[in-house]
């Protein structure tokens, strides 16, 4: 889910420098109805609330959310009418990763974390530290 | 180029053939961004189409009149987020101007701007090559172009402390001078630079497959792109040589040797190749900026009124703690006024309308987005081609939709 | 909260579009609402062929309370050189309106114009006549109110903070008295005239 600059930080750790293909995240998938991982990477519109409910709705179980950077985890910079401070306000979140936007290192270890969980069988929103 | 009259909503139909309504986006890996273009098709072709924006609004606009001159810069460095260093470049030119200190920022000062200026363009322009092409199937451009850009990254998180708004660039001059080792990294980029346009041109340019796919692809004659009020490469692929950097040069680009690339196609492939030219340019433009740094000197002005003093005076001047005091618990004031100042960026003519009413908070800052005028001539371009067509359209356009939508 | 800044005064030194030395390179010019499309009509046919942007300001308490401000860009059309471009000539037109007040479209001159006035009948409420396609382009379709308005909270309406409570300077001491809260006994009397107050 590429919103806003955070999304050009995630573009980033499919990169070479950081490929997050050594991670088990080849791929990108477009299309919600073959995703496990939605990254809501930048800052959430009123306008685009219900797309994303919608499309985290549209997505197959077991699904995991990491809400990436300061925007989509709280509303960041942004606190006015045009921003949802929060995309947990939306959707539940398992990981969050401050920054603004996050180096490519902290949405690696949110993937880490992620597969943690995964490994623990548990969910619920961590603070991702990088 | 004919204006749409009602908004389509996704729905079949019925016309005699295949004709429907589809809905391209929010969310969607091509649209390079949030972007909702409701879709008239039969089959792969495409009637008509309705391009729908605002899901990026973020009400920066109405955010600056709340915040400090300073702080408004962290705002308005998030809107083309692909060059941030160039909209924090408009808007500390166009509040110097405001506060009317525009010729006191030293000579060092300008250099620099104009050498993040011209890094922070490379870097779009790598990844708009890069998005376009994996677009178009062409993964390991993105790659090389991704690469390149980690090279300009580093240098921006050196000298402003953040990999992608390094809010470096201040109202004043620069926030403290380069780093010891930057030039040296300047140089490292000079030398790797040649080697990485040479590859980028050799995937691609000679490519017969991304020939077939940009060439006559989303025309667009001189005129209408100009009464569509179209700038940056769309318009010098079309013919016209408008730059900002050479029609009204600021910040001393009048003394730097560089060439504006224009071509008449005004094709996709013509916005291709007049990127790939204008990022030799800035080559250009930063070897002679890298030469001008050898010569040291201050970076801000002396104005304590402005630019806070430096943090060691604070326990040897009363009137430096002062001044540290005030312009951090309360900002500078700004005469009344209001200026429009305008900045060649990536995508276009980046411009600010701020209006002041003496306080230190803006009254208003009006963008005008280079990103929204260049895609609304879509609607115009893209009736009868291919939907695959659209994408390449979309891409050489290059919105950013932070600044499309702000 | 709505906004608190002081609006400029026409008129006064801190109108900050009165008529004064320029501190950019574009010619200004006011333009009252019935004269505005011809005098646009007329700059286009000067050779103003680019609407660089259109846009609004919001003077809340000045009256005619909004202006509506066009950025005008003097291209010439066959321009393959950068000496043919040369340094074109800017304009900046400011119409003052009124809340309610309807402004020509001029998307017939510039069609670039669309969804330039698009946001600002979305984001302030100014109406244009003539727009093909007059509805909101930012804020979701069913929004209610102008954003960019003074008087809409930066929070939005669900949002608005409750105001501060003003603080009451309440003080311990008795005017003209040094504190002295140093012993317990003395601290106790203090905290017992305080809560007397």
């Amino acid at each position: 889910m590429g919103l806003a600059c955070c999304a050009i930080e995630m573009m980033t750790v499919t990169s070479a420098e950081y490929d997050i293909a050594r991670l088990g995240s080849e791929v990108f998938r477009s299309s919600p109805r073959q995703a496990d991982l939605m990254i809501v990477s930048g800052r959430v519109a009123q306008k685009m609330a219900p797309v994303v409910k919608r499309l985290y709705d549209q997505m197959a179980d077991p699904k995991w959310v990491i809400s990436m950077g300061a925007c989509a985890s709280s509303g960041g910079v942004f606190d006015n009418y045009a921003i949802v401070q929060g995309v947990d306000t939306v959707i539940p979140v398992d990981v969050y990763v401050p920054g603004c936007p996050p180096t490519p290192d902290g949405l690696l270890y949110a993937v880490n974390l992620i597969q943690q969980q995964i490994r623990e069988g548990g969910r619920g929103g961590i603070l991702a530290r990088s | 180029m004919s204006l749409s009259t009602t908004p389509l909503t996704p729905e079949i139909v019925s016309h005699e053939g295949n004709a429907m309504v589809l809905s391209m986006g929010p969310q969607h890996p091509s649209t390079h961004g949030v972007l909702q273009i409701m879709l008239e098709i039969e089959g792969e072709n495409v009637i008509k189409l309705e391009p729908e924006i605002g899901y990026l609004h973020t009400g920066i606009e109405k955010n600056c009149e709340n915040l400090f001159w300073s702080q408004v810069q962290t705002n308005v460095e998030r809107m083309d987020y692909l060059a941030p260093s160039s909209n924090a470049f408009c808007y500390v030119l166009a509040v110097e101007k405001l506060l009317g200190i525009t010729d006191a920022i030293p000579e060092r000062a300008q250099v620099i701007r104009v050498l993040q200026a011209e890094l922070t363009r490379i870097a779009s322009h790598c990844v708009q090559l890069g998005t376009h092409a994996i677009d178009l199937g062409a993964i390991s451009v993105f790659f090389y172009c991704f690469d390149l850009r980690e090279n300009i990254l580093d240098l921006q998180e050196a000298a402003g402390g953040a990999r992608m708004h390094p809010n470096y660039l201040r109202v004043g001059g620069v926030n403290g001078d380069l780093p010891d080792g930057y030039l040296e990294r300047v140089d490292a980029l000079i030398a790797k630079f040649p080697g990485r346009m040479r590859e980028l041109r050799g995937l691609l340019q000679a490519n017969p497959i991304f020939q077939d796919r940009t060439i006559d692809v989303g025309y667009m004659s001189p005129a209408d792109a100009v009464s569509w009020s179209v700038t940056g490469p769309p318009l010098r692929a079309s013919g016209v040589a408008y730059d900002v950097r050479k029609a009204l040069p600021y910040s001393g680009y009048e003394h730097y040797d560089f060439d504006v690339p224009t071509r008449t196609d005004g094709d996709a492939y013509a916005r291709f190749l007049v990127r790939l030219d204008e990022m030799e340019q800035s080559l250009r433009i930063i070897e002679q900026a890298r030469k001008k740094l050898n010569t040291p000197g201050p970076v801000v002005i002396d104005d304590p009124k402005i630019v806070a003093p430096p943090k060691e005076t604070i326990a040897l001047s009363m009137e430096a703690l002062i001044h540290h005091f005030k312009i951090v618990s309360e900002g500078f004031r700004v005469p009344p006024g209001d200026v429009y100042q305008s900045v060649e960026g990536p995508r276009g003519e980046l411009g600010y309308y701020i209006v002041s009413n003496g306080e230190n908070r803006p009254y208003r800052l009006r963008t005008r987005p280079p990103s929204m005028y260049n895609l609304q001539c879509l609607k115009g371009m893209a009736p009868g081609n291919l939907i695959a067509d659209l994408v390449v359209m979309i891409g050489s356009l290059d919105p950013v939709f932070g600044e499309v939508d702000r | 909260m709505p906004s608190t800044q002081t609006p400029p005064l026409a008129g006064t030194a801190t109108d900050p579009t009165s008529v004064r030395p320029a501190i950019d390179d574009a010619i200004i010019e006011r333009v009252e609402l019935s004269a505005l499309r011809a005098r646009l009509e007329a700059l286009k046919a000067e050779g103003f062929s680019m609407l660089l942007d259109l846009g609004a300001v919001d003077y809340l308490g000045r009256a005619p309370r909004f202006d509506v401000v066009y950025h005008l860009l003097k291209m010439p059309v066959v321009a393959a050189t950068v000496a043919q471009v040369g340094a074109p000539g800017r304009m900046r037109v400011l119409c003052g309106i009124n809340d309610g007040d309807h402004v020509p479209s001029v998307v017939s001159l510039w069609p670039s114009a669309d969804w330039a006035e698009r946001e600002v009948f979305d984001l302030f409420g100014i109406t244009f006549d003539g727009h093909p396609d007059l509805r909101r382009i930012q804020m979701p379709h069913d929004w209610e109110g102008a954003p960019l308005r003074k008087d809409y909270p930066l929070r939005g309406p669900a949002r608005e903070r409750a105001p501060r409570p003003a603080f009451a300077l309440k003080s311990n001491v008795q005017a003209g008295t040094p504190p002295s809260g140093k012993t317990l006994a003395a601290l106790q009397e203090q905290i017992k005239k305080a809560r007397e107050q």
